[in-house]
């Protein structure tokens, strides 16, 4: 108990140390921050689209066909602005040529050219274009049915197309009612990656200039044992990590709404991934010997595992062998925990797999932590 | 001047011995350069995305849910989209794993709702952890949706017929009967062929670009797009810590003792950031050569983007050596250096395309040098002179030089 005492002691302090330095609230908090609106704004963006998209029409038809598919276009969620010459200025623009009309009905094959801007959002252009693909197959298929003989009589009349099959969505039973909101994914992201930062680059830092200015020799003089100080060390950076999760987390609720599923099990899921980070600050601190290189591999490291793991991209956007490759990230498999108790509101039973492999990688780093450990220079 | 430079050659000398550091930061952002290019490169001519993975649940297991399958089967549909019939239970375990991000469940009696001409509805469950592909799935069963209802329409009659067939005894098909209506059904069957091979009205789809721009984005033009804006991010860096000497010096006495000698301090001053601003260069020019032999990066003219990287480095160096006047000791310079250096990367475009960002990053992104070296590169890439980014960093660099200079002789005033 007295054990137990010690370390703790040595191990708040650390964190009491921290806390106190002028550039954890940057890397703590404003940091994060900006990440978290930047990312989750870029989602949300995604997510919602413009609700009404715009279409430019460059319609040169001199006859009455052009009209006619503008018709099948039309829809609420598609605001068409009908102009007579290309502008500058486009999010999405379609030409019917002057011809469009005869050369439907000489039933000669025609494409239309239809551009999109690489800077206006994907979502409201991939609407628009299935839309254009409908039109046409909408078109098409009055033509089959009603379009037999001399076509310029078709425009006087036939009868309506009808949505014979129609489509509709839901999420799985036992998920998600709504969708997730662009935060929803931003937050549980950059979490993970700045836990990774914060405790690897704090925590290596600290143990290196510890060891430089004798601070950690020092300590041997008090009742603590080398072993006691390292895992003293170890908590503290675990504490740093999870101070770190939970400022995120409650901004997130508190600004954002942040909805994590279940928030014991996240909080557990943060707190195995944290101990890893921290054994591998300790290791990293205890390898370098200059504060640079501590940041730079915190930096690359951080960064990569973020990139593989899933915090930055939806991984379902990346290829089948990085997705694999990600396995070796511990970031994957806490951003993938997190994913099942969010998204599919899983349980204990759900994240086991993930909270053993993020447990046996904390152990594993720690041991060879603990073997690089040192106390002198 | 001479002394100048000797402090000069013993600066790139020292850190020459003991490389590490840079070595790492130089290395970052290769491997990032490399994973965001692995992960965001062109696949095909078409397609940027990974097939999507589809689970078809066939409730009806008729005639019309085969003709579904079969349009899956289309060699065109299978580029992008990779089908497995299975049940509901198996779809919703692949989602979870994140190996399907949506299940297509076709109803009991679809063909016989097809026959008969009713309403029926084809379910899209999306993966709730996914964000795009679900969406992808969705557009297309909808244009899956109107084409089968157009066929629908089109053969109605003879859905009909086939209707009946299906409903009465064999003995009590009037076959002899069949000849015309069969007949009819090749006529719709021409009709058909005459309006969609080819196309009647196909749609062209292409992305609006300047006049001259490429009309194919190649892997090798991601990487020459990232690779400037992860090259200034780490150049600060790199600079930071070169600059970081003044304070550490200063804070350890060499300082005091170099200023013994018959060194002046503008000298010593002009030479850290003359260090600053040749090593930085240097490096950069490192990044650039490791991009193009790694990546095939391209760079455009290099007498352009030398004289642009040399605007970067002489604005770094001069920050920083600002910086560096400005805080009081190591610890502060490395606990602010770091998150300046985030927040221009991040507001200034080296961690993500200025063009996605939201209109406040991008006005912030002005004042940063990462957002014009950035744009200097693309401009030199076009094959233009980067005129405004280099008067920007230019005139922007002698004033911080302006500022830098006095402080830091202040500061040598031990």
């Amino acid at each position: 108990m007295k054990k137990l005492r010690r370390i703790l002691h040595v191990a708040v302090n650390d964190l009491r140390i921290m806390v106190g330095d002028k550039a954890f609230f940057f890397w703590s908090l404003v940091f994060p921050m900006m990440f978290i609106i930047l990312f989750g704004l870029l989602f949300k963006a995604s997510d919602s689209a413009p609700a009404v998209a715009e279409l430019t029409v460059v319609n040169l038809d001199e006859g009455r066909w052009g009209a006619y598919f503008l018709d099948k276009i039309k829809t609420p969620t598609i605001e068409l602005k009908i102009v007579r010459s290309e502008p500058a200025e486009y999010s999405r623009l379609i030409v019917l040529p002057p011809d469009f009309s005869a050369g439907i009905e000489a039933r000669r094959a025609q494409k239309l050219a239809f551009k999109k801007r690489r800077d206006a959002s994907t979502k409201a252009a991939a609407r628009v274009e299935t839309r254009l693909y409908q039109a046409v197959a909408r078109m098409l298929s009055e033509l089959v049915l009603y379009g037999d003989g001399d076509l310029a009589k078709f425009l006087d009349g036939h009868a309506e197309f009808r949505d014979i099959v129609q489509v509709k969505t839901r999420f799985p039973e036992k998920t998600v009612t709504v969708v997730p909101s662009g935060f929803d994914h931003s937050i549980p992201g950059t979490t993970v990656q700045f836990i990774m930062m914060m405790v690897i680059i704090y925590g290596g830092i600290t143990v290196l200039e510890d060891r430089k200015n004798g601070v950690l020799a020092r300590m041997l003089f008090s009742p603590l044992s080398k072993a006691e100080v390292f895992q003293a060390k170890l908590l503290g950076r675990w504490l740093m990590g999870m101070v770190q999760a939970l400022i995120l987390i409650v901004v997130g609720k508190i600004f954002f709404k942040l909805n994590l599923g279940d928030f014991g099990l996240s909080l557990l899921v943060l707190g195995a991934f944290a101990l890893a980070m921290a054994a591998l600050s300790i290791f990293i601190g205890s390898l370098c010997t200059k504060e640079d290189m501590i940041i730079g591999l915190a930096v690359l490291l951080a960064n990569l595992f973020a990139g593989l793991g899933g915090c930055w991209w939806p991984n379902e956007i990346v290829p089948l062998g990085v997705r694999r490759a990600a396995m070796i990230s511990p970031a994957y498999w806490a951003m993938d925990a997190l994913h099942k108790l969010r998204f599919f509101q899983g349980g204990f039973g759900d994240i086991l797999p993930h909270l053993g492999i993020l447990l046996a990688l904390a152990a594993i780093l720690g041991a060879v932590a603990a073997r690089a450990f040192r106390v002198r220079e | 001047m001479r002394r100048l430079l000797l402090v000069l050659r013993n600066d790139v000398r020292r850190h020459l011995k003991s490389p590490a550091a840079i070595l790492i930061y130089i290395a970052i952002p290769m491997v990032m350069t490399a994973l965001i290019g692995i992960i965001f490169a062109p696949r095909t001519e078409e397609s940027t995305l990974p097939p999507i993975r589809v689970v078809l649940v066939d409730h009806d297991k008729n005639l019309a849910s085969r003709l579904l399958l079969g349009a899956f089967d289309a060699d065109e549909v299978k580029k992008m989209l990779e089908v497995t019939v299975s049940d509901e239970a198996e779809g919703r375990r692949r989602m979870e794993k994140g190996q399907a991000s949506a299940i297509v469940i076709i109803p009991e009696k679809f063909t016989l709702d097809l026959l008969d001409a009713r309403t029926t509805v084809l379910t899209v469950v999306k993966n709730p952890a996914e964000q795009f592909l679900p969406d992808v799935v969705e557009e297309f069963m909808n244009t899956m949706a109107v084409m089968l209802s157009g066929a629908v329409q089109a053969f109605a009659a003879e859905a009909r017929g086939i209707r009946a067939m299906l409903d009465a005894p064999v003995e009590s098909i009037p076959w002899e009967a069949l000849g015309p209506e069969l007949g009819r059904a090749q006529k719709k069957i021409v009709a058909v062929r005459k309006y969609l091979d080819p196309l009647l009205i196909g749609i062209k789809a292409e992305e609006a670009k300047a006049a001259g721009a490429k009309t194919l984005f190649t892997q090798r033009d991601l990487f020459s797009i990232m690779l400037p804006g992860m090259a200034i991010m780490f150049l600060l860096f790199i600079v930071q810590t070169l600059m970081r000497d003044i304070i550490s010096e200063r804070q350890d006495g060499k300082l005091r003792r170099m200023m013994t000698t018959p060194l002046r301090p503008l000298e010593l001053v002009g030479a850290r950031l003359a260090g600053g601003w040749v090593m930085g260069l240097a490096i950069l020019m490192v990044m650039v050569a490791l991009g193009s032999l790694i990546f095939r990066a391209e760079w455009g003219n290099l007498g352009y983007f030398l004289l642009l990287a040399a605007a970067a480095s002489f604005w770094t160096a001069a920050f920083f050596g600002f910086f560096s006047a400005l805080v009081k000791n190591r610890n502060q310079a490395g606990a602010l250096g770091a998150p300046i250096i985030l927040a221009f990367s991040l507001f200034g475009g080296s961690m993500m395309n200025p063009e996605a960002m939201p209109k406040a990053f991008k006005a912030v992104g002005i004042l940063t040098p990462n957002r014009w070296f950035i744009d200097g590169a693309a401009l030199v890439r076009d094959g233009r002179f980067p005129l405004a980014p280099l008067a920007v960093l230019t005139v922007s660099g002698i004033v911080l030089t302006a500022l830098a200079v006095p402080a830091l002789r202040r500061k040598t005033l031990v």
